[in-house]
This record gives C-alpha cells, sequence and structure tokens, in this order.
C-alpha cells in the first residue's frame, strides 16, 4: 500500500493522521471541509472518518449526561450532514452513533430504575411527549427532500419500539442470542400499549428482528422508553455513559473493517462454477466477494469500466488487485491486507466499455453491483452506468446481486431520486483544453444512477442475504425514529 | 505464374533458396485459385460472410502469418532470430517503414487466426487473449500493403486504410466510398483478351478489391447490397457491348445508385424526419450517424427551436463529432458520456438513431451502446425512430449481439499512456514510482496478463420492440415492415 506523502493533497489517511493531534473543532471542521471539497468521497471512507471523529467528539465530551451527548452528537451530525448531503454514509453513522448512546442511556436508565423505584418518568408520560416529535410521514411526503431533512422513516417505525438492538455489528455473535420473542412480548404489550399505532407493529416482536446481534435479553430495555430526561438520574448511574458509547462506536469500526469480509463469506453461496458474471467500478466489496469464490470455483468476469468517473481506478483493481487510486490507499486498515487481482486467481476477467454491457447480457448469468448508497425502499444509488446493466439485466432476465455493507443501508426514502444524484466534473468527459466546445456545449457527467427496487433481485449485506422489500426492517432495526430526521428541531 | 508471389519474396531474396522461393510461389498461386474458385461459385446475392470467408480466410492466413511475425519478431526485440525465422526479416522490414501508422501490437487479434504453420518459429506458448464467446468474429485487419494482390487498384488501397483507421467511417459513408474508389478502378480495367467484360470483370477484377476491402474492416451491410448490385450490372451487360460504353455504363449507373440511394435518399428521410421534432422539444441520439445529423441540422435550418443531446462512449467518440456540428451550426447541445444516459433519457422526448443495418427480424444493428440507449428510452416512453437507407436493410437476422457483430482490436480501448498518467489523480504518483520497480503493471500490459481480455465489440443489436418507428425513403414503417422494403429495394421483387 502506497503510503501517503506528506504534503500530498488530504485524503481520508492524512484526515485520520491529524485527528489525533488536533481539538476537536478542528477536526470538525478539517472534516466538513473534506466532504465539501470531496477530497473524502465514497461511502466507505466517509462512514469510517465519520466514525473515527464521533469516538473523537464523543472521548472529549466531559458530561456524563446522555442527553447532552446526544444533542451535541446530533448537532456535529447535521454539519456533517449538511456538508454533504450525497454522502448518505456520514448521516448513517451518526444516526448509528446516537442509536448506541440511546440504548447505553436506557440502559442505564434501567439500572438506576430497578434501584430505585421512583423513576421519575412514566414511561406512559414520555411516550405521549415523544409522539408529536414523530415525523409525521404522510403530511410531509409532498415536499419531502431527503437532502434537506436528512431522511425519512419508513411507516412501521411509528410502531416500533425501541429495542436495542441498533449498534450490534457482528453477525457472528448475534446467533446465539437470539431472543425469546415470547419472553420479551408480554413487558411490551403491558408496558406501551399506547405505542403500538399501527397493526403492523402489533406482531413485531420488539427486539429480535434483527439477526445482528440483538443484546441478551437480559439487558433488554423496556420497550417504549425514551432517552432519560432527568439529568440527575444519568448522573448518579453505576454506569460510565461515556466509556459504554466509546465501546458501542468502537464496534462500529470493527463493523466497518470486517464488513467486506463478512459479505464475501457468502460468496460460495452464490457463485457456481462455470458462471459469467458482470460487475462495473472499481468496488472492493465486490473484488473480494469474487475473490473469496474463486479460491474454490471457476468463473469469468466481465467487467464494465465506469467510464469516464471510476474507470482508471477499474483498470487498476483489474491489473493489480488492492486499489492505488484514491480511497483505499489512504484507509491504513487496508494496509496489511493486499489482495491480489482476480487474474492472478485463475479468473478470466474480461474488460468491456460500458456501451457493450446490452450486448454481452445475453451470455451474463448474474451482475453483482456494488452501491453509493442504499435507500430504505430498497433502490440504491450506485455508480453511472449502474442503471443500465440493472435495466438490461432485467430485459435479459438476469439476476441482480447487490453487495452492501449495512452502513451504506440509508433510513432515506427517495422521493425525490433526481436530488440524490451528483454530477462531476465535466473535464473528465471532454479535456477543458477543448475550449470552444467546453463553452458552447453543454457537458453533463452525472456520477451515480438511481436503480429502482424491483430491479434487484438480491441484496446482500454483513447480515446476510435479502430481499429488496425486505431492507425497510433491516433500516428500522439499524436506526432509532427520533434519529432518522437529523436536521429536526430537538426531538426527545 | 509466378508474377503474385514475386511481390514478398523480393526483400529476402538472398535469405531463401530457390527451392523455397518456388513452393511459396506455388502456395500463393494456389490460394488465389482457389479464392478465385469460390467467388465464382458463390451466388452474388449471398451473404458476404457465406461467399467472402473462404476467401478472406486463404488470404487473411497469408497476412496473418505475417502479421504474427511481425508482432513476434517486434516483441522479441528481434532478438532470437534462427535461420527456421528465415520469413520474418521481410514482414519486419515492411513493418518498420509502417511502424508510424499503427502500434504493432494491433495486429494482435491474428495471434490464433494464423495457423499453427510448420516454420512457424517455436515460442512460449501466447495465451490466447481473445475472448472465447466471440473467437468467431476476430480478424486482423489490415494496416499495411504487403502481400496485396498487385491487382487492387490504388483508389481502392487507400479507401482500404482509411476504412481500417476509421478516417471513414459509418455504413453509408464506406459504402459511397467503395462505389466511388470502384468507379476509379473500372475506369483503369481493361478486358483482357480472350474474354468478355461481362464474364472476367466481377471474378478476376472486382473480386480482389473487395476481398481486399474486407481484409481492411469487414464490409457492411450497405456496401454488400451495393456490391450485389454492381456485379448484377456487371453480369447483364451484353457481352458485344464495347469496353469503353460498358465502363460508362457502369460508372454511370454507380452514379445513379450514390445518387438515389444515398444522396436523394437521405434528403427524403431527414425531410421526413425532420416533421417529428418539435418544438422545444429535447431530441436525445447517441453515437454519430449522418442521418440524425442531417435531420437535426435541417430542422434547425427550419427555425424550429430544440435541444439535443448527444449521448456518447468510448473508445471512437464519434458522438463529440457530431455534437460539435451541430454546435457549429448554432444549436443547442448537450454531451454526456454513456453513463449517464438514465439522466439524459429523463429529458428527451424523441430518440433518433442511426444505423448499421436493419436485420430481417426488425432489430437494428448500429453502433454497440445504441441498445442501452434504445432501452432506457424505451422503458421511458421516449419514442424510439431509426433513420436508415434502404440500402442498409438486410436478409439476415439476429436474436443478440454476438453471432453478427465486429470485433475491433482491444488496443483501442487502452488509454493513451501520457494522459492516463496525467489525469490520474495524486495516488497515480507513487503508481509510477513503484511501477519502477516493476511492481505495478498499467493496463497497457495486459497482453502479459494471464487471463485478462480486452474485449471491443463494434456492434450491438437492438431488439425490435424498442424500436416505434424506422424512417427510410419508402417511409415510415415499424420494424416488422423491415423484411418487405428489404426485398422491395434490394432483391426488386
Amino acid at each position: 500500500m502506497p503510503s501517503v506523502v506528506p504534503g500530498q493533497a488530504p485524503s481520508l489517511s492524512t484526515f485520520l493522521k491529524t485527528l489525533k493531534s488536533k481539538d476537536i473543532e478542528t477536526s470538525i471542521e478539517l472534516f466538513i471541509s473534506l466532504l465539501q471539497r470531496r477530497q473524502i468521497r465514497n461511502s466507505r471512507p466517509c462512514a469510517l472518518a465519520t466514525t473515527q471523529l464521533l469516538l473523537r467528539v464523543v472521548a472529549g465530551e466531559r458530561t456524563r449526561d446522555a442527553q447532552a451527548l446526544i444533542t451535541r452528537i446530533r448537532n456535529v451530525g447535521r454539519r456533517l450532514v449538511a456538508a454533504q448531503p450525497g454522502e448518505m454514509a456520514v448521516g448513517n453513522i451518526v444516526r448509528r452513533v446516537l442509536g448506541v448512546i440511546r440504548e447505553v442511556a436506557e440502559e442505564d436508565q434501567d439500572q438506576s430504575a430497578t434501584s430505585d423505584t421512583s423513576t421519575p418518568t412514566s414511561p406512559s408520560q414520555s411516550a405521549s411527549k415523544a409522539t408529536p416529535h414523530r415525523p409525521g410521514i404522510s403530511s410531509t411526503i409532498s415536499s419531502f427532500s431527503p437532502l434537506h431533512h436528512g431522511g425519512a422513516l419508513p411507516h412501521d417505525m411509528h410502531a416500533r419500539p425501541m429495542s436495542s438492538g441498533d449498534i450490534t455489528p457482528l453477525a457472528q455473535d448475534s446467533a446465539e442470542q437470539r431472543p425469546q420473542l415470547g419472553a420479551t412480548s408480554p413487558s411490551y404489550a403491558g408496558q406501551g400499549p399506547t405505542q403500538v399505532t399501527s397493526l403492523f407493529g402489533l406482531f413485531h416482536t420488539p427486539q429480535g428482528a434483527s439477526p445482528a446481534g440483538t443484546p441478551p435479553p437480559g439487558t433488554q430495555s423496556p420497550v417504549g422508553k425514551p432517552a432519560p430526561r432527568q439529568k440527575d438520574a444519568a448522573a448518579d448511574s453505576k454506569l460510565d455513559i461515556k466509556a459504554e458509547v466509546i465501546d458501542g462506536i468502537k464496534e462500529l469500526l470493527d463493523e466497518l473493517e470486517v464488513v467486506d469480509s463478512q459479505i464475501a463469506e457468502s460468496a460460495l453461496d452464490h457463485i457456481h462454477s462455470n458462471e459469467i458474471i458482470l460487475t462495473h467500478t472499481s468496488s472492493q466489496t465486490v473484488q473480494k466477494f469474487l475473490a473469496t469464490a474463486a479460491r474454490k470455483r471457476k468463473f469469468t468476469v466481465v467487467h464494465a469500466e465506469a467510464y469516464p468517473n471510476d474507470h482508471l481506478a477499474t483498470h487498476a483493481t483489474i491489473v493489480n488487485g488492492n486499489r492505488k487510486a484514491d480511497d483505499s490507499d489512504s484507509n491504513p486498515s487496508d494496509a496489511d491486507e493486499r489482495w491480489k487481482p482476480l487474474t492472478s486467481m485463475g479468473i478470466t476477467v474480461i474488460l468491456i466499455p460500458d456501451s457493450a454491457v446490452f450486448a454481452l447480457m445475453s451470455r451474463i448469468n448474474k451482475v453483482i453491483l456494488a452501491p453509493h448508497t442504499v435507500l430504505a425502499n430498497g433502490s440504491l444509488i450506485a455508480a453511472a452506468g449502474a442503471a443500465t446493466i440493472a435495466r438490461a439485466a432485467r430485459a435479459h432476465r438476469v439476476p441482480v446481486v447487490v453487495l452492501s455493507g449495512i452502513y451504506k443501508l440509508s433510513p432515506v426514502y427517495p422521493f425525490d431520486t433526481d436530488e440524490l444524484i451528483e454530477f462531476g466534473d465535466p473535464g473528465k468527459v471532454v479535456p477543458f483544453e477543448d475550449g470552444e466546445f467546453m463553452d458552447a456545449v453543454d457537458v453533463v457527467n452525472p456520477i451515480f444512477d438511481h436503480v429502482e427496487a424491483d430491479l434487484v433481485d438480491l441484496y446482500i449485506t454483513n447480515l446476510g442475504a435479502h430481499a429488496p422489500s425486505y431492507l425497510y426492517r433491516i433500516v428500522a432495526d439499524h436506526y432509532r425514529t427520533e434519529d432518522v430526521d437529523l436536521l429536526a428541531k430537538e426531538v426527545v | 505464374m509466378a508474377e503474385p508471389a514475386k511481390e514478398v519474396p523480393k526483400q529476402d531474396d538472398e535469405k531463401l533458396s530457390p527451392a523455397e522461393l518456388k513452393k511459396r510461389a506455388k502456395a500463393e498461386k494456389q490460394a488465389r485459385r482457389a479464392a478465385q474458385k469460390e467467388s465464382t461459385g458463390a451466388p452474388p446475392g449471398g451473404p458476404p460472410t457465406a461467399n467472402g470467408a473462404p476467401t478472406g480466410e486463404a488470404g487473411s492466413n497469408q497476412q496473418s502469418k505475417q502479421g504474427d511475425q511481425k508482432q513476434k519478431g517486434q516483441q522479441q526485440k528481434q532478438g532470437g532470430q534462427d535461420k527456421t525465422q528465415h520469413k520474418r526479416s521481410g514482414s519486419q522490414a515492411q513493418s518498420q517503414v509502417l511502424a508510424h501508422r499503427r502500434r504493432p501490437s494491433q495486429g494482435g487479434a491474428a495471434l490464433q487466426a494464423a495457423v499453427a504453420n510448420s516454420n512457424v518459429p517455436k515460442e512460449p506458448k501466447k495465451e490466447n487473449k481473445q475472448v472465447e464467446l466471440f473467437s468467431h468474429l476476430y480478424t486482423q485487419r489490415r494496416h499495411t500493403v504487403e502481400g496485396v494482390s498487385k491487382d487492387v487498384h490504388p483508389a481502392v488501397l487507400a479507401l482500404g486504410f482509411q476504412m481500417s483507421s476509421y478516417e471513414l467511417c459509418g455504413s453509408s459513408a464506406r459504402c459511397v466510398g467503395m462505389l466511388l474508389a470502384f468507379k476509379e478502378a473500372i475506369q483503369a480495367y481493361t478486358t483482357p483478351l480472350g474474354t468478355s467484360l461481362a464474364r472476367h470483370m466481377t471474378t478476376h477484377f472486382l473480386s480482389p478489391q473487395i476481398d481486399f476491402l474486407k481484409s481492411c474492416r469487414p464490409i457492411s451491410e450497405s456496401m454488400g447490397n451495393a456490391i450485389r448490385f454492381l456485379k448484377k450490372l456487371i453480369v447483364e451487360i451484353d457481352p458485344s457491348v464495347e469496353e469503353t460504353e460498358a465502363k460508362a455504363f457502369l460508372c454511370e449507373q454507380i452514379d445513379i445508385f450514390i445518387r438515389d440511394r444515398i444522396t436523394v435518399t437521405d434528403q427524403a428521410i431527414a425531410s421526413s424526419a425532420r416533421t417529428q421534432i418539435k418544438p422545444n422539444s429535447v431530441v436525445l441520439t447517441y453515437a454519430n450517424s449522418s442521418l440524425v445529423s442531417k435531420t437535426l441540422l435541417q430542422a434547425h435550418a427550419d427555425g424550429i427551436p430544440f435541444r439535443v443531446i448527444v449521448a456518447d462512449s468510448r473508445p471512437l467518440y464519434e458522438g463529440k463529432n457530431l455534437a460539435k456540428t451541430l454546435m457549429l451550426a448554432g444549436l443547442e447541445v448537450e454531451y454526456t458520456p454513456l453513463s449517464g444516459i438514465a439522466h439524459a433519457v429523463k429529458d428527451a422526448n424523441l430518440v433518433l438513431l442511426g444505423a448499421h443495418s436493419m436485420l430481417s427480424n426488425g432489430r437494428l444493428q448500429s453502433r454497440v451502446g445504441t441498445a442501452s440507449v434504445a432501452m432506457h428510452a424505451h422503458q421511458a416512453d421516449v419514442p424510439v425512430i431509426v433513420l436508415c437507407e434502404s440500402v442498409k436493410f438486410t436478409g439476415k437476422v439476429a436474436l443478440d449481439s454476438i453471432v453478427l457483430n465486429e470485433v475491433a482490436p482491444s488496443e483501442e480501448l487502452l488509454l493513451p499512456q501520457p494522459a492516463s498518467e496525467a489525469s490520474q489523480q495524486s495516488a497515480g504518483e507513487d503508481k509510477d514510482e513503484e511501477s519502477s520497480s516493476s511492481k505495478v503493471k498499467q493496463l497497457g500490459d495486459w497482453r502479459d496478463i494471464k487471463n485478462l481480455q480486452i474485449l471491443n465489440l463494434m456492434y450491438d443489436i437492438t431488439p425490435a420492440e424498442y424500436i416505434r418507428m424506422v424512417i427510410c425513403e419508402y417511409g415510415s414503417l415499424p420494424p416488422s415492415s423491415v423484411p418487405v422494403v428489404h426485398r422491395l429495394a434490394n432483391e426488386g421483387v
């Protein structure tokens, strides 16, 4: 991995390096400017940087009050999201961290509640307080803009009780910890009947829905319990909120690190011998997925080059395996895991220009895409060209598989997909030396495509494989209702 | 007798023993005989692949062998030549002269095409860089004059190289170019004694020209139709007609053909298609079609306010030429790479596409990428209209883009090395440093990277259901009417 030369243009690695030495406010400002200047871009670097930054923010916070911490993180998160609304991973991570804090706070209050019977907040009272703040989705739906509001939420989130299954990064431990559904539901029904606002919610088990690590049933918080309002409750708690939160964020970092290998684990379930697989862009996740399958099976990969925005990186990936360009060299955690190009593993790789996708699709067995962001309804934002690939695949009835870490899954609902599309440097299409042409002709270079949910057949995340129609559940498992709209006025 | 062979061995006379020389001359003569027999034997109306393949192969074996050796020779830096490689020196001398034309690696597609000959020198087995699915399409494009039959007229020679280097590109343009070159060639033609023009010209004169053009780049449907027309014309000439008169007649007929089937037709189609462009509409087109360009310019000249989106793709960037043309004419033009087509379609009201050929099952064969554009438009309910002269209609059918296609040299897809270096972001610098330690490979080294193949298709097939209308000189038709018009226009039935 080429180490970053000092004096190089700022990137994720330089940011992470300076993170330790600079004070928090400077770091936040630096990150915002890096985001705005697109010097940190793409989901993974953004997610990593956000997590590290929030870790710093939490660590630097003096307060032991969870509510203050939430407010602080929200404020920071709001600034980050506003800096680059297109990078939804930032918002996703902020929401996940908020979820961690809330969970810790709930646990904490749980404990204080058991020790002190005179809890100041009664569940019903807090529930009635909380309800008005829930984003009323039906009323704002038409004018709703995900970019301006940070996110919308699936309907069922109204009903969804706050489980503590929100942070839970590792799928492995979850298997053993699956809670007994029957055990918790009575308390659910008894404690927070006002919470159930839709019939749909009646059948939800409060915490079992995500196989991704629900904490042991013993630590389960009572349903519908809001974040502690009482400062003293937090203050005299036995738990060190900060330490807990930091642990939670570290788990999040671990998740980010292992997400690719977790996705790759299921490769053999999806790729058989002699398949012809089409993919595009230089996605590391896809390459790892294919490489894992390549250890056991022989197949052919057709690689569209994603001209004009990612073709150089794609070429480099095909030729050299681990990426040289932009983000991965700035990712220190990747430094030790160099991976070989697929060609060296005996996989035939056929490089094609994007234009040949339709021509070849009739011989393709499977399409594997890597998204930039996955949206709550199962649609996705991916590098430009993905829409063509997905539609050509549909026209030829070829299954489309999307590999995505949970961190790319956003609670945003795409009401206006045009807004989610970023337009890139026209100089990549036509060099600026061609002045006359550039002056007179409107050169357009979209970076992303929106792919509708019905074009996708399967999502493979680090939690397993899901139908696109199921994604909303995973969203509900990972993000708190209160956090979905980061830009909303102070909630809770 | 040995005339055709003399040309090549001349350069390496001193190295070839007379016996070898003789053997070679014989082989070449045989090949020529076979070629002539094939082309006479096949019906003139048959598809070019059917009547052209054996001849082409006989010829191209010879060529590709040379091309192959040339390439190997260059790759080996002319180091390990032994006596068995005697054939190489001649082609090498030539290839050095002609090296400026094209990169030597461009002949590489012939690696397999070259029949493993006993006197091809042994060397470490090269990996086959051809994509298996398309192995039937790989041909070597000719970029040099070596091994060209002496009968090929200079005008045709020049035309062939223009085609193989894309200087002359586009189905109708190539057709017109070919006819004009043939006209010149016909004027230089003299009937040998003891035969008549009608009998001699097609097989002995026209065939070498056509074979040569085919070896430069596979010929298009329009060219095939034009050749069929010309052959029919020649056969029908009365043997008693005087040669000059016959030649004048042929030239006149060629002019009429160009005028009727292409020039005037283009105008007719353009003015018919023009009516489809409504004021304030947005017209989307892909790559560069002369007909689309004409239509848009005419609509603009008629004062219709509209906007054009030109989608384009690597490696030919034909759309940029169209965008430039339209821009200079003062149209409002948007230019987007094919990756942005999903967005472009959202704005468009009409998609105008040019054609390489219209197949008899209503499908459109056009520049690769066209099918994607049509698919997006179809799904967005934007009408897709194909502009196509009837001379491009063909009796062939295809279900996918694999059987009927053309594979261009993969090297065209490689980025110009210095440019890619420069455009690479900061990371490119460490890349450079590492490449000095011979660790990092570039895409340019793809021939040395095992299992890596690069596929550069020329065309794709757009399904008929994506096409709302085909405008030809016979009017506006649904794609299902293509075979009818083809019979009417090209087969005269």
